[in-house]
């Protein structure tokens, strides 16, 4: 018999249940709640400083839309990053993950060297390969001069042409290990019945991925692709150390154009860069829903 | 009785602690938030006008908190708008968005001007009041190496100052030679890349056309702009920066002039001495390195080419919400004062703001400073680099267009004119 309530009971007290919450909820009211609704608010006025603001409604998003050739630039960048990053980041995961879920030698010290970029900051990460791709010193150009291709080397980092290109081998370089990981955990996860049974129907092992590993991975595969294609939305790190949206505007992402237009703008005006960050909030919300109800497999597997 | 004297004494304890607090209430801390924590001269210089004040104001205690600038200007607009922040803060002349704002107050009839050259208040004085005290002076100039330009067999002519064409030949010579011609990186600053292109224009317009076509008021498809952005193209296509011109930062440059691998010319503000007269395991210039100075070119048709751009760099503000504006005042003018200004003409080998009255200059830089003095003879001054003067679109146009794209070799002239034309230029 289970008392349903007082002492020894297994159901809390509201008070109990408060004194839990409260601090937690206290939290997430000031550092997340309250920004987001003060965004929401920046949006639509127009901040004149010593408290002075201004009601324009919509003015900031139809200037933003209409008037702002850079924002439209900032957001070809940061779409063919995110939807070329994502699918290069977890198709590229997932290959490593099954060149060491074939159990080749050195894949211990394959997987540690694959993922150590994972625990690098994006300031050091920035750094190191803003010097590997330096024109005269850096190692990528004086590996092609070696090996007589002299001619292409490139100031990689400086050519509108080839900057965001660089910008994304980058970031390709920390994250691979981060999907490698889980694409490897997945994967031996794997009912090992099912491997087997294919292996007896002597499937091939591209049939074998095809139409066991991948459709059994699929779920995992959605995760990597909605976080890779969020955090690839709102870039900002990597492109401020690396290039600082240059040369042109090649590398300007939404996240690095707000913060221009924040802090560098002289002014102390918010509601601009609110609006365009409001704007772009909105746009992953639809985008991640879209994906997410696109790849979402109808059919539960069951195994 | 043990409980009457302990109750004694818990009094006395109290009444004690009361007088302390007491003590304290009267006391004043003076908070102050600096850039440049990095630049040993400077922290001393600032440090001791707190010394300076804090004898001259007994109870009245100075708090520097030192930043790196990025710190600094983040904490600041946070604190502002919420009416917080430190009393006195410090600011460069592009940050108008203070004044604008009102966070900091005008500072006329708190300060004593008449320790500061008349041209620096001017940097500060909007709509006839002055907002900051400017402490840090500098010039552009044209550093070179004397040996690598000996080498070339090219001297530099009395006036210390090429034509535009002899300079174009230097350049051309110094790529042949298989010398870097112009040191110079855009990889962490938004304004190196335009020191030559910028200095031109000056010259071929003059100061007062400069000052209308960085406000908006002169067309960058103006022919005489057109010719300048022409000749620098020449230079660009010529080789005359490094090929790792985008990426390269403002430190490395310097270290690419005077170490490794080094170049014959360095266009750079004159506090280039911060970085390049510090002990070389610190990434300084060598004691016995060749430096000298020229001016920059002269232009053919020119308007002025006597002139040249004087800035003011590190200056302070007083915060609009202190609540010591008088005492915070006392310690700008305790920087201002003439002996600080000759101590940091001595000690951060730089131009002031602050009227220092005759100084020897004495010591392994004496040579340099000579020279330096030397090339201001007869100058006529345009007031304030192009960063410190744009704002909003055009000054990110500037940053990605003159600093970056067009000395970079990736625009043509054409492009580069329009661009920035579409940037700054407000028709009628």
């Amino acid at each position: 018999m289970v008392p349903a309530s007082g002492e020894g009971s297994r159901g809390a007290s509201r008070a109990a249940i408060a004194a839990f919450l409260v601090p937690a909820l206290v939290i997430y009211a000031g550092f997340t709640f309250y920004p987001v609704l003060r965004t929401f608010y920046n949006s639509v006025h127009l901040f004149k400083g010593r408290n002075v603001e201004e009601f324009v409604g919509a003015r900031n998003f139809l200037d933003i839309l209409t008037q702002d050739p850079v924002f439209w630039k900032a957001v070809g960048n940061t779409a063919t990053f995110t939807i070329v990053g994502t699918v290069a980041d977890v198709l590229g995961g997932l290959l490593l993950a099954l060149c060491l879920f074939t159990g080749t030698s050195l894949s211990r010290a394959m997987r540690v060297i694959w993922f150590t970029p994972v625990l690098m900051s994006y300031v050091v990460v920035g750094i190191i390969w803003v010097w590997l791709y330096d024109y005269d010193w850096g190692l990528i150009n004086v590996l092609l001069r070696w090996i007589g291709l002299g001619t292409f080397e490139q100031s990689w980092l400086g050519d509108p042409h080839t900057a965001l290109w660089a910008v994304l081998v980058t970031h390709l370089w920390k994250w691979l290990g981060f999907n490698m990981i889980v694409c490897l955990a997945a994967l031996h996860a794997l009912p090992g019945e099912v491997l087997g049974a294919a292996e007896l129907d002597n499937c091939g092992w591209l049939a074998k991925l095809v139409y066991i590993i991948i459709p059994m991975l699929w779920p995992t595969l959605i995760n990597l692709l909605v976080l890779s294609f969020i955090g690839k939305m709102m870039l900002f790190d990597l492109v401020w150390i690396m290039t600082g949206g240059g040369p042109l505007w090649s590398t300007e992402t939404v996240s690095t154009y707000v913060y221009k237009r924040a802090f560098d703008w002289n002014t102390f005006d918010l509601g601009y860069p609110s609006a365009i960050a409001v704007l772009w909030s909105a746009m992953i919300v639809l985008f991640v829903a879209l994906m997410t109800r696109l790849l979402r497999s109808r059919d539960r597997l069951e195994f | 009785m043990i409980k009457a004297s302990a109750i004694w004494r818990l009094a006395a304890v109290v009444l004690a602690m009361g007088l302390c607090s007491a003590a304290q209430a009267e006391d004043v801390t003076i908070t102050v938030w600096s850039h440049e924590a990095d630049e040993a001269a400077k922290v001393a210089l600032r440090e001791q006008a707190a010394k300076n004040l804090e004898k001259s104001h007994p109870g009245v205690h100075v708090k520097i908190t030192w930043y790196e600038k990025d710190g600094l200007n983040t904490a600041l607009r946070t604190a502002l708008p919420a009416g917080q922040g430190p009393d006195i803060f410090y600011v460069e002349p592009d940050q108008v968005e203070y004044i604008t704002n009102g966070y900091i107050i005008p500072l006329d009839s708190l300060v004593d001007w008449k320790n500061i050259y008349d041209w620096a208040r001017q940097v500060w004085t909007h709509d006839g009041k002055t907002y900051a005290l400017p402490e840090e002076a500098y010039t552009n100039e044209l550093y070179y190496n004397r040996d690598m330009l000996a080498k070339l067999g090219a001297k530099l002519p009395d006036t210390a100052q090429f034509t535009q064409d002899a300079f174009l030949d230097l350049v051309k010579k110094a790529r042949d030679a298989g010398m870097t011609p112009i040191a110079q990186g855009v990889g962490d600053r938004p304004y190196p890349g335009a020191y030559v292109i910028g200095e031109a224009l000056l010259r071929k317009l003059g100061l007062e056309d400069y000052g209308k076509l960085l406000n908006g008021k002169l067309s960058f498809e103006d022919p005489r702009v057109v010719e300048v952005f022409t000749w620098v193209k020449e230079l660009v296509d010529a080789g005359a920066y490094p090929k790792n011109f985008m990426t390269l930062k403002l430190g490395e440059s310097h270290h690419y002039f005077y170490q490794k691998p080094g170049s014959l010319m360095f266009p750079m503000g004159s506090f280039y001495t911060g970085r390049a007269f510090v002990p070389v395991d610190k990434g300084g210039q060598a004691q016995d390195f060749p430096i000298g100075i020229m001016q920059f070119p002269a232009m053919d048709k020119a308007a002025c080419n006597e002139c040249k751009t004087v800035a003011v760099g590190a200056s302070f503000a007083i915060n609009a919400a202190s609540k010591h504006q008088d005492l915070a005042a006392a310690y700008l003018n305790e920087l201002a004062t003439p002996e600080m200004g000759k101590r940091w003409i001595e000690t951060v080998y730089l131009q002031t703001a602050v009227k220092t009255g005759p100084t020897e200059f004495t010591g392994p830089y004496a040579g340099y400073f000579k020279e330096l003095m030397e090339r201001q003879k007869g100058a006529k001054y345009f007031t304030g680099m192009p960063v410190d003067i744009l704002t909003g679109q055009c000054k990110d146009t500037f940053v990605q267009v003159m600093n970056k794209a067009f000395p970079g070799g990736l625009m043509s002239v054409d492009e580069a004119v329009k661009t920035m034309n579409q940037g700054c230029y407000k028709k009628g």
